[in-house]
Formats: structure tokens, C-alpha cells, sequence
């Protein structure tokens, strides 16, 4: 019971509006490059890494990775996306090569 | 004086294995949901041009509204979580009140969404449907079943709020133990973060 205070570092929650304006922003980002630039062959990384960049920040901020004290919290995640990597190596190697290699 | 060290020790240790226990059920999630986003990519890389044709029809301004609503649901969580943790029990209350209200404002869309390609004669398995080209039945068969089951997720976000709301009204949920509001939280995030990744991929193919 006493520890409530000492385990959790809270976040300000002009911290918690100034990640929402940020993740608003890039929301608007994605937005217009995707109806008012057209990357063209581009567009799906570009995608990828806006939405990648606002899931870091909801990660971090949000769901509080970056106060968690414990190692694990800051190892499991690294192992699932890769984990999840080599599902998409797999599955496209199997996708990208299939009739090519006869 | 054991008897009074012990809960303190007994909570400490249940605080991390509570917090793990819900990070592993979420990446659990994530894969589940990353399952799909490859078969998404694999049939996208097959047809560029049906996704892209059939991305068109989707309704980009409610798409947009919808990721607003949630992220916005996601700030709303967070701050009452930070509050109840502050003991600002009634900024938390009508907090958790505003997310549930976002949460159902973003089914209510995604149900007018739904309604409109319905009524256009675009389901699963229908003839308008069935008459177009493959990638075309396969973009919105994804697009059913990978918004369906985020929407099903929503809901049941929603549902374990309104269950958390009932727990700090009744006083089980204090300043001192909040650990099932914060796990609560990180379920919500999950969705948002998922939505993060939906909605450029079915509203913004270019």
C-alpha cells in the first residue's frame, strides 16, 4: 500500500495533451501525402511510418513503457515484432518467388 | 508487525505480474491482428490496382473522423487513469464516462459507414459484390472482417470500462489500487493502435 506513490512516475497531463496533439497532427500527415501528394510506389512506407511513429508514441506516453521499471516490459515488445518479422519474411519469400524459381 | 509488511510486499509483486499478465494478452492481440495484416499485404501485393479502385468507394472523411474520436478516447483514458492515481476520483468518473462516449460515437459511425456499403449491395458473398474482379471481393472481405473484429473489440472496450466506472463509483477502485483501471487502459490503447495502422491501409491506398 505505501509504495503507491514510489512505483508509478506520473505523467502531466499537459504531457498526455501536447502526445494527442501529436498523434493528431500526424493523423492530418498521413492524410495529405496520401490525397494531396501521391507518393506513388512510395506511399504504402510512408504510410507505414506515420502509423508506425503515432504507435510508438501511444506505446511510450500513453501506455506507459517508458516509466515501466521492470526489463521485461522493454524486451517483450522488440521480441514479438520480430517474431512477427519473420512471418512476413516467410510469408513473402514463399509469395514473391513462387513460379519464378521452376 | 509481519502482518502488516505483507500486503505491501504481496500488492508490489501483483502490481508487476498483473501489468505482464496484460502485455502478454496484448501482444497475443497484436499478433492476431498482425495475422491478417499479412494476408491483407500478401493479396494487396497480388492487386495493387483492385485495392486501390476499390479504397475509393470508402468513406475517407468518416474514416478520418473515426481515428480523431479514438485517438482522442485514448488522451480521455490516460488522463483519468493519471487522475485516479492523483485521487481525483470524479475528473477520473467523467473521464472514463467521455471514452466510453467516444467509444460508442466511433461504433455509431463505423454503423453508418456499414449501412451506406450495404445498401449499396456490397457485403460478403453478395451478387453486386461477387460480379466485380478478385481483388476487388478480397479488399472488402478484409475490410469486413478486419474492421469488424476492431469494431468487436471496441465494443468490448467499452464494456470493461462501463465495468471499471461501476468499480470507482462503488470505492474498489481508489488512489491506492488502480491497477485493474490502468490494464483496462492499455486494452483501449491496443484498440487505438490498431486503428493506427487500419486506417491508412483501407482509407488512403493511392
Amino acid at each position: 500500500m505505501e509504495n503507491g506513490e514510489e512505483r508509478i512516475h506520473l505523467l502531466k497531463y499537459r504531457t498526455y495533451v501536447f502526445v494527442w496533439f501529436g498523434l493528431v497532427c500526424l493523423t492530418m500527415l498521413t492524410y495529405t501525402v496520401a490525397v494531396g501528394i501521391h507518393p506513388g510506389g512510395w506511399a504504402v512506407l510512408v504510410a507505414l511510418a506515420i502509423a508506425g511513429t503515432k504507435s510508438s508514441l501511444v506505446l511510450t506516453y500513453f501506455m506507459h513503457l517508458k516509466s515501466e521499471k521492470p526489463l521485461i516490459f522493454k524486451v517483450i515488445i522488440p521480441l514479438v515484432l520480430a517474431v512477427f518479422l519473420v512471418f512476413i519474411l516467410l510469408t513473402f519469400s514463399d509469395v514473391v518467388f513462387r513460379g519464378v524459381v521452376e | 508487525m509481519d502482518e502488516v509488511k505483507a500486503p505491501a510486499i504481496e500488492e508490489a509483486i501483483d502490481y508487476t505480474g498483473a501489468k505482464l499478465g496484460m502485455w502478454l494478452f496484448i501482444l497475443s492481440e497484436l499478433l492476431l491482428f498482425g495475422g491478417m495484416f499479412i494476408l491483407y499485404a500478401v493479396h494487396r501485393y497480388k492487386s495493387p490496382g483492385d485495392f486501390h479502385h476499390a479504397s475509393t468507394e470508402l468513406d475517407v472523411f468518416l474514416g478520418t473522423l473515426n481515428t480523431i474520436i479514438l485517438l482522442t478516447s485514448s488522451l480521455s483514458v490516460a488522463v483519468s487513469i493519471t487522475a485516479i492515481q492523483k485521487g481525483e476520483r470524479r475528473l477520473s468518473i467523467v473521464l472514463l464516462m467521455v471514452t466510453m462516449a467516444l467509444g460508442l460515437l466511433f461504433l455509431v459511425n463505423k454503423g453508418f459507414e456499414w449501412t451506406t456499403k450495404i445498401g449499396h449491395g456490397i457485403y460478403p458473398n453478395s451478387p453486386t459484390l461477387l460480379a466485380r474482379s478478385k481483388g476487388e471481393i478480397l479488399f472488402f472481405g478484409l475490410y469486413y472482417v478486419m474492421t469488424g473484429l476492431h469494431g468487436l473489440h471496441v465494443l468490448v472496450g467499452v464494456c470493461v470500462l462501463c465495468v471499471m466506472l461501476i468499480l470507482i463509483a462503488k470505492g474498489k477502485l481508489t488512489q491506492m489500487h488502480f491497477t485493474p483501471l490502468e490494464n483496462a487502459g492499455l486494452y483501449w490503447h491496443l484498440v487505438d493502435i490498431i486503428w493506427i495502422f487500419l486506417y491508412p491501409l483501407f482509407y488512403l491506398i493511392t
